[in-house]
């Protein structure tokens, strides 16, 4: 029998808000997807586009980057800066013909629990619809 | 071209272009506007040029302010001589625009000072391909003179990234030789800048009338530019769009990453790429075979094109250095180009195009891209 396909999903997850809303998701016994496997980031503007690329070409079925709602940042503005730099990544991806629907950028504040929950299944829901990740079986990278 | 200048000084020419630009530099070295002149030269070898600062007059005579092709970019020689500050020496770079522009990105990336340097350019009518010049030097030289004696500059032997350039003439420089469409042996010398007045104001050079006949050739030549690059991007288009495309046309890729070296826009000193966290040991290879069955050596060549081009094609100028170092022929700077022009799209912005509007990467407005976050609304319809 075969079995059905759980997708992974890279999450980097800032500190102070996404990864605590994750926290929260847990402490309130929310379900949500094992596809996410998170990372915890310092801010989610410490993602460099090559972490993304880098998950992306190794298999990751998606990747998701969790930061502060505009505003909201611990850093003052390091999430405005995650936008632009997620815009770019995804306008190259959008270029090069990459699956651009395999990177997400959510603000879930560290009170969302449920919002982080939701995120998750709507995420694994979406990657589940675009299937495997064909850079898992290309030998030639 | 982004701000029509209105008002310029008139120079006859003298010894063709390349003698009329040496004798204006001849004059400003003695009387004083210059310690020192950033100009490319020839190579004793004779097979390449080098850039070379030139602080003695006769020294000048062995330059050649408009090279036929580029072995270094401008911005990089640049970078050498001012990465530790403006010292106190007024030196003048003479660089074709994409030099300029690279190095003006490289001054808002706090890599150049500007301060000191004063910036030369002029109508640039390309350049030849490296490897062409290099086979036959002598050959290539008497091909860009009559290139560049020509009514028409003609651009099928100059490098492919040449032929779709539109940013051939006036960067934001300091002073601007203005070659194209000139009449009666002479040429326009135009300040862009306060400082470039004041060196026209120390030589005595005096202004003169209207630009129309030059700014009528450029918009013509951008024009022509202009539809050359389309159909260019038309041809890129399908060999990198989708990932088996984008396998197959790097699929020569050696990994040596000379493109990134030669480039301007990259100057972290260490790269990602470069990096020990970059070399995984064998047990974390052996895994990454599980699922695949195999992998090629070198490992992670289009994490490192794709990362490239997310990491530097905001400031990227189309200079096409990349293509000339590149050993297995990949017209990188194709590629990139082709990227960058819609990336830079994205923000509105155009690399090097003058010293006053911030990278991309450095601002950001509160109410912007709203679009790149998929909406989850909540039960309240709260996002």
């Amino acid at each position: 029998m075969e079995r059905e396909f759980l997708p992974k999903i890279v999450s980097f997850l800032c500190k102070w808000c996404s990864y605590t809303g994750a926290d929260l998701a847990g402490i309130n016994r929310l379900q949500y997807p094992t596809s996410i496997l998170p990372i915890k980031v310092m801010c989610s503007s410490r993602v460099d586009p090559v972490f993304v690329i880098k998950a992306y070409l190794r298999g990751a079925d998606g990747v998701l980057i969790g930061g502060c709602h505009p505003g909201d940042c611990h850093y003052q503005d390091g999430n405005y800066h995650t936008r632009r730099r997620v815009a770019i990544l995804k306008r190259v991806f959008e270029l090069l013909g990459l699956e651009e629907g395999r990177i997400r950028l959510s603000w879930i504040s560290a009170s969302e629990g449920p919002k982080f929950a939701r995120v998750c299944n709507e995420f694994t829901e979406v990657i589940k619809s675009l299937g495997e990740n064909t850079t898992k079986t290309t030998i030639f990278l | 071209m982004n701000i029509v200048p209105n008002r310029g000084a008139k120079i006859s020419v003298k010894n063709g272009f390349r003698g009329t630009i040496l004798e204006f530099l001849r004059n400003s070295l003695e009387k004083g506007c210059f310690d020192g002149i950033l100009i490319p030269m020839r190579v004793p070898a004779d097979d390449s040029y080098a850039w070379v600062l030139v602080r003695d007059k006769p020294f000048l005579d062995n330059a050649n302010p408009i090279a036929p092709i580029v072995s270094v970019q401008g911005a990089k020689a640049l970078t050498s001589l001012t990465r530790k500050g403006g010292g106190n020496f007024n030196v003048a770079a003479i660089m074709k625009p994409c030099d300029i522009r690279a190095s003006i990105e490289l001054s808002k990336l706090k890599q150049v000072n500007l301060e000191k340097i004063t910036l030369i350019s002029y109508d640039c009518p390309g350049t030849l391909e490296m490897s062409n010049y290099i086979e036959n030097p002598e050959e290539s030289e008497k091909i860009f003179g009559s290139l560049l004696d020509g009514d028409v500059w003609d651009d099928k032997f100059t490098k492919p990234i040449c032929q779709i350039c539109d940013n051939f003439s006036f960067p934001a420089c300091d002073l601007h030789f203005a070659l194209l469409g000139t009449e009666n042996g002479s040429i326009y010398l135009i300040p862009g800048t306060e400082k470039g007045e004041n060196i026209l104001d120390d030589l005595g050079i005096e202004y003169s009338e209207d630009l129309s006949n030059w700014e009528k050739k450029v918009i013509e030549l951008i024009k022509k530019k202009e539809k050359q690059k389309a159909e260019k991007f038309e041809l890129v288009k399908p060999t990198v769009e989708g990932f088996d495309n984008l396998l197959k046309t790097f699929a020569n890729c050696i990994g040596c990453h000379n493109c990134q070296s030669a480039c301007p826009i990259c100057y972290c000193r260490q790269c990602y790429f470069d990096s020990e966290v970059s070399k995984p040991n064998s047990d974390f290879i052996l895994l990454r075979t599980s699922k695949r069955g195999g992998i090629s050596f070198p490992l992670d060549r289009i994490m490192f094109h794709t990362g490239r081009m997310s990491h530097m094609s905001l400031s990227c100028v189309s200079c096409g250095v990349c293509t000339d170092a590149c050993p297995v022929s990949i017209p990188v700077a194709d590629i990139f180009s082709y990227v960058a022009d819609k990336t830079q799209r994205t923000f509105e912005y155009k690399a090097g195009n003058s010293t006053e509007e911030p990278l991309p990467m450095r601002e950001y407005r509160f109410d912007e891209l709203l679009e790149i976050k998929e909406l989850v609304k909540d039960a309240d319809g709260q996002d």
